[in-house]
């Protein structure tokens, strides 16, 4: 039994992704147990389907990656996407406004979906986009996200510059209360990178199917060959 | 007399909403709203949901219509002549700060760029520091997946349109053109279409080639064709890979001459653009557009 599959959010989140590779993707969260499928809206409807039942979660990005909708458009997104059956949405913070130090904008944006999916019984996790910040800036995200009241900070959307670090990752989890947690995503790649960030604090780690099946069959080998 | 700056905004409002007025009883085609082929009051699919406020009459729809236009480009020499009215001066980086999209804004204005390109976010601050300047705001939508519902796409279509968008550039859903679902590419792209029309924008359809074969890209634009998009978009700028000659050509060979082709994505160079424009483009995207007008204007 996989002790690792519980902290995996397995994720196909690309723009070319097909209703064929979602099917996919449900099966194999179902066969291994992980956390969560993280799909992008389009694929909401038909994974929640698919996963109706099993206790695993379906996680939807919004407003992603980039942030670059207004406040009312992400909530319609979440709203849209919790009525096909999401339970966690992934929001990509406001980054522009932190940028220019609006952090009241930040909060309130973050907000408005915290409320929406508290709502509906479902979780938030805040999306900082580690890569872009400063660690000044990381923790001041951090702290808006929990005013905002976000259930998870989430290192990385997986298309900026850079992925999850352990740095990172710890950074973040000293940061934010204990009732908060602490997602790990982008180019995590390998059972020992994962161990190394959930040792560095993180709760659930978001990684892309491919790699998500690669670190379940590394963690068999060693398990097996201890 | 001192006024506020919302007093002040309210009048120019007001004042080109006059202006509109008359030009429109003076028939001036200029102000007619673009024809748009079976477009309705709103978008069919998602009508109920499309409930925000519009105020279309504000919008500086008189300077866009100067912008370069797939009909009213006749050949390249044009476009020597007037390179920055085929230039979508662009910024889509998700840290783009404040100052950043003003100054922005301030190069557009200098160098007399068709449009701004940004995320909806910002569309309301370029139209504000943009107003009266003839050069348009164009937003992305449903960037850079395309991977939202259609009704997502509409809602965030009327919103961008009403904080002053008159050019949306939307992601076609890509995962669905993969499968084949080509009716469901087609509605997708067709409400979007619907809703920018009815709204007298112009739409523009990102195929994002670099995840495409060839026999995908003809069809994704054929699809874009029959929906009623008036450009076709190479690609987001943030896929696999940006505009390349053979996409621009393979494109404009697809849609013939009355669709636009916009090549976007790693267009670095006044070289570059060029090459893009000979190729079939009638628009360019590019966050190099002041480095390609400075050589553009050294090579002249």
């Amino acid at each position: 039994m996989s002790r690792i599959a519980a902290y995996i959010d397995h994720t196909l989140v690309r723009a070319d992704a097909t209703p064929d590779q979602i099917v996919n993707l449900c099966q194999e969260a179902q066969e291994y147990r992980f956390a969560a499928v993280a799909v992008n809206e389009v694929h909401v409807r038909l994974a929640a389907r698919l996963l109706r039942g099993t206790g695993i979660a379906v996680a939807c990005a919004i407003g992603f990656p980039l942030g670059g909708t207004s406040t009312w458009v992400k909530w319609y997104e979440a709203r849209s996407a919790l009525r096909g059956g999401a339970s966690e949405l992934d929001v990509m913070i406001y980054l522009g406004a932190l940028k220019s130090g609006r952090y009241d904008l930040v909060e309130q944006d973050l907000a408005a979906i915290a409320r929406l999916c508290h709502d509906h019984g479902a979780l938030c996790k805040a999306i900082l986009e580690c890569a872009l910040l400063s660690d000044d800036e990381k923790v001041r995200a951090c702290q808006l996200a929990v005013a905002a009241g976000a259930d998870f900070v989430k290192t990385s959307t997986g298309y900026g510059p850079g992925g999850a670090t352990v740095d990172d990752v710890a950074l973040l989890r000293r940061t934010v209360p204990p009732s908060v947690g602490v997602k790990a995503a982008g180019g995590i790649r390998t059972y020992y990178d994962a161990i190394a960030l959930i040792e560095a604090g993180a709760s659930r780690l978001g990684v892309s199917a491919q790699a998500s099946l690669q670190i379940l069959s590394e963690e068999r080998v060693l398990l097996e060959n201890p | 007399m001192q006024l506020d700056p919302k007093t002040l905004d309210s009048l120019v409002e007001e004042i080109t909403r006059q202006v509109l007025v008359v030009l429109k009883e003076q028939g001036n085609q200029f102000v007619t709203p673009r024809p748009a082929a079976g477009a309705e009051s709103s978008c069919s699919r998602c009508e109920r949901q499309v409930a925000a406020p519009r105020r279309p009459e504000v919008a500086p729809q008189i300077f866009l219509d100067t912008a370069a236009r797939p009909s009213d480009v006749p050949d390249v020499r044009d476009a020597v002549r007037n390179l920055a009215r085929y230039i979508d001066h662009t910024l889509l980086k998700p840290d783009a700060s404040y100052a950043q999209i003003a100054q922005l804004c301030e190069e557009a204005r200098q160098y007399g760029f068709a449009t701004v390109c940004v995320n909806p976010i910002n569309v309301q601050r370029c139209s504000q520091l943009l107003r009266g300047s003839g050069v348009g705001v164009c937003s992305v939508v449903a960037f850079p997946l395309g991977a939202v519902p259609t009704r997502v796409k509409c809602y965030e279509t009327q919103q961008a349109i009403n904080d002053g968008a008159r050019e949306i550039d939307m992601v076609m859903n890509i995962g669905a053109l993969k499968s084949k679902d080509y009716d469901l590419v087609r509605e997708d792209i067709a409400a979007v279409v619907r809703t920018c029309h009815s709204n007298g924008a112009i739409c523009k359809v990102i195929i994002e080639a670099a995840l495409l074969t060839d026999d995908e890209k003809i069809k994704a634009c054929q699809l874009a064709k029959e929906a009623g998009a008036d450009y076709v978009k190479t690609s987001t700028g943030f896929g696999p890979g940006g505009a390349t000659l053979h996409d621009v050509t393979l494109m404009r060979q697809a849609v013939g001459p009355d669709v636009g082709v916009k090549a976007a994505g790693g267009i670095k160079t006044y070289q570059d653009a060029m090459a893009m424009l000979r190729a079939g483009a009638t628009r360019i995207g590019a966050s190099a557009s002041v480095k390609i007008m400075q050589e553009a204007r050294s090579a002249s």
